[in-house]
């Protein structure tokens, strides 16, 4: 499948920029008294409307001048990137519910397997990794990660 | 007040403390392992130990450990460039023309002791020329007021917008969008909570840290596992390293390359959106143009690496110029220390040097005692750290990805940054299909705040008057000097860019006139194949050509009857793709050409994927194999 970069780059941004753009109001509200300082829907006003007007250009780049960049999507190149994309987003779901060491111990293993690594000792040499890294964060930084049970 | 001299001295007693001296030997490790490693950059090393930093006490010892990372990666990426023809970092591309010849002719050691040289003096040599005119810059700019300083932000993102990638729209859409993010959450001078969407997650906004990890670590984490599955785990061979080092006759020889090349790269790096990747390739250019050996260059010169070489780890110091002096990050980067200032309560720009001068200064010799430290450290290591790009990826990566999501977990201590991190490795997932630059996103991230703020002052001292901007002399020369720069970058750039693509070329055809070079250069590359008898199958279709810019293979049958060639396929070696013939009938004496039909309208059969099959940065030879998967022939680049 071709990607056309550009022309999608546009149209995806210019619609993300457009319905942002018909949500401001409600999603910045107005101060109650006014200080004297300027609206805080500038800055966003500014970034969004500048993002429409450059997905607008992109979007004119692709089909007026047809000037375009092919990104040539095989799934079957993809896949790896998506599965453990998709396995990290349940890494995070499952450490916010049984905590980080436990999801751990579940997703690596799956990912090794899953990557075609099949020696006992790289399994266990990254549960023992995530047991460090869970306890140099208590330790050095006082930072608690999720523990066990979330 | 303290002049500069004093804050200098009071820097000199802080840099080296104990603490201080750990952590550059340290941060250089972590750096020179990093930027050894194909597929992992010295950003990835800069955020892995960001996290870290927030237990040291002094913020100019946390920007000082990510500079040595900085300094080290810059060394390391030479390490893989000279043992196996792979750059580790961009800024390495060049190493490799020279580093690996001279690699096969088994000068192993000499080439490595002379980019660890090369790099050193370019180091040494940025970092005083840092040392020298930051002051003198902070008091051309000293007037500086909250006008100059949103122009200024304008003039940063813009350069970056403008160079990071080949579409200005696009980078200039990834600014706002990091201008937009870093909006969402409570506004700092109203305390109006913008685009939460009534959600716990997005109340307190995104933060820096979590963003730099999804958007850049984890990403680069992500397409190197899948690289690493596409390419069946293969690992490449590296050349082992011998005994013979550099003579002092030969260090004395290399030292006009080494300057030369340093006072390019000093120059070009302070250019706030050029950037090192850049650099190196000019320099190469202008030390072969003056050197009394230029036919050597590409087959294996000394003056060569250490041209790349002294270029790249230059770019360190002078890129820091106008980062400490006003505030604009010249790169990638230059652009996460600036995210990394900001969050150690550091504002870099001219208020710096007379508010935190001590800070300053302790920075600025702290890189240079890091580059000095880095020929102990290079010297020591060197031979140890060239094992580790032979470790397998399964180990890295999963390290990797738990302390990405330690890290940004550490941000704030909150769950919340868990759940941003994963969205955000999505959405960054999406920009790679999209060939969407991150990196103006980032700075935009990371300038929005500054902006806002200077932007809020400057209306609040002028009356909510918005044409402020273009009234003052000095506020509109610098918005003027954003167009013309923004403009002429862009076009070099594009020089540049034809320039290195020029090179590259003439440095494969250089090789390929070198038997020695080319046979060794994919000897080490490719895993062992199993050759098909002479007497069946070889020799009846051959490769014909490989033009790896164009996406373009051509094969011919050279025998006098057809072939079927259903079951065959083609195979990129560095990269691993596979192209697999269905029915296809070859007619004798008959060439058919496989590729981008996009970049070649007249090709027979389409293959495609991503943005390219063909590596043309890296050796990446050609094999065709038959349907037994028996090895018919091959194309060496």
């Amino acid at each position: 499948m071709k990607i056309k970069t550009n022309l999608w780059t546009g149209i995806i941004m210019g619609l993300f920029s457009a319905i942002l753009l018909i949500v401001l109001p409600e999603q910045v509200p107005l101060p109650m008294f006014n200080s004297g300082a300027p609206s805080p829907r500038i800055l966003p006003s500014f970034a969004i409307i500048g993002m429409l007007i450059g997905s607008i250009a992109l979007i004119i780049q692709s089909l007026v001048f047809k000037k375009e960049k092919i990104y040539e999507f095989n799934i079957k190149f993809e896949l790896p990137a998506i599965i453990i994309i998709a396995l990290l987003c349940i890494f995070v779901v499952l450490t916010l519910n049984i905590g980080f060491i436990l999801a751990s111990c579940i997703i690596f293993p799956i990912m090794l397997f899953y990557v075609g690594e099949r020696k006992p000792f790289i399994y266990i040499f990254t549960i023992l990794a995530a047991i460090a890294i869970f306890y140099l964060f208590k330790s050095v930084l006082n930072i608690s990660l999720p523990g066990f049970g979330g | 007040m303290m002049g500069d001299l004093d804050m200098v001295m009071v820097a000199l007693g802080q840099v080296f403390s104990f603490t201080n001296m750990a952590v550059i030997l340290g941060g250089l490790l972590l750096g020179i392992i990093v930027g050894c490693i194909p597929g992992l950059s010295v950003t990835l090393g800069i955020i892995l130990l960001l996290p870290l930093t927030y237990t040291f006490s002094s913020p100019d010892t946390a920007i000082i450990s990510l500079l040595s990372v900085y300094v080290g990666g810059m060394y390391g990426g030479s390490i893989s460039a000279i043992l196996l023809n792979s750059p580790g970092t961009n800024s390495a591309i060049v190493t490799t023309f020279d580093g690996y010849p001279l690699a096969q002719q088994g000068k192993v050691k000499k080439v490595l002791d002379t980019s660890l040289f090369a790099s050193v003096f370019g180091g040494i040599f940025s970092a005083l020329i840092l040392l020298l005119f930051s002051s003198l810059i902070t008091k051309l700019v000293a007037s500086f007021a909250s006008t100059e300083y949103f122009a200024l932000a304008i003039l940063g993102i813009s350069l970056l917008a403008g160079v990071s990638g080949d579409n200005l729209a696009k980078g200039v859409i990834s600014g706002l969008l990091g201008i937009f993010i870093a909006c969402i959450g409570a506004d700092a001078v109203t305390g109006v909570r913008r685009f939460t969407f009534d959600t716990d997650t997005l109340k307190f906004g995104i933060d820096m840290v979590p963003a730099m990890i999804a958007f850049i670590a984890l990403t680069q984490v992500v397409l190197k596992m899948r690289d690493y599955m596409v390419s069946d785990g293969n690992l490449e061979e590296i050349s082992k390293i011998d005994h013979t080092g550099l003579t002092m006759k030969e260090a004395k020889s290399i030292v006009p390359a080494c300057f030369r090349s340093s006072t390019i790269a000093s120059i070009i790096g302070a250019m706030p959106g050029v950037g090192g990747g850049v650099a190196q390739f000019l320099c190469y250019n202008e030390v072969r143009r003056a050197s009394k050996r230029p036919q050597d260059f590409g087959k294996g010169s000394l003056e060569g690496v250490a041209a790349a070489e002294a270029s790249n780890n230059a770019v360190v110091g002078s890129a820091m110029i106008p980062l400490l002096t006003l505030g604009i990050p010249g790169d990638g980067v230059t652009a996460l220390l600036l995210g990394a200032f900001i969050l150690h309560g550091i504002q870099p720009g001219p208020t710096m040097f007379t508010k935190q001068g001590e800070i300053a200064y302790s920075i600025i010799l702290g890189t240079l005692v890091a580059n000095i430290l880095l020929i102990f450290v290079g010297a020591i290591c060197t031979r140890a750290v060239a094992k580790i790009v032979q470790v397998k990826y399964t180990y890295l990566a999963p390290v990797i990805i738990l302390f990405c999501f330690a890290g940004a977990f550490a941000a704030t201590g909150n769950t919340k940054e868990l759940i941003i991190t994963a969205a955000l490795l999505v959405i960054s997932y999406l920009f790679v299909l999209l060939d969407f630059s991150v990196i103006p996103l980032m700075l935009g991230m990371i300038l929005a705040d500054i902006m806002e703020m200077n932007f809020v002052t400057s209306m609040m001292s002028y009356d909510n008057d918005i044409f402020i901007f273009f009234k003052k002399p000095i506020t509109l020369g610098i918005l003027i000097l954003t167009v013309i720069l923004l403009v002429s970058l862009i076009r070099l750039n594009k020089r540049v860019s034809k320039l290195s693509d020029e090179q590259m070329d003439e440095m494969d055809e250089i090789h390929s006139h070198h038997p020695e070079i080319s046979e060794d250069t994919t000897q080490s590359n490719v895993p062992e194949k199993t050759p098909a008898s002479e007497s069946d199958v070889s020799q009846t279709v051959i490769i014909t050509l490989l033009n790896k810019k164009d996406e373009r293979i051509e094969i011919k049958n050279i025998t006098n009857k057809p072939i079927n060639l259903s079951g065959w396929y083609i195979l990129s070696v560095t990269g691993g793709q596979k192209y697999t013939f269905s029915e296809t009938i070859i007619q004798p004496d008959t060439t058919i050409s496989i590729g981008d039909q996009g970049r070649n309208p007249d090709i027979t059969l389409h293959w495609l994927v991503g943005r390219g099959i063909w590596n043309d940065k890296e050796s990446d030879p050609a094999e065709l194999y038959n349907a037994n998967g028996e090895l018919i022939d091959r194309y060496n680049d």
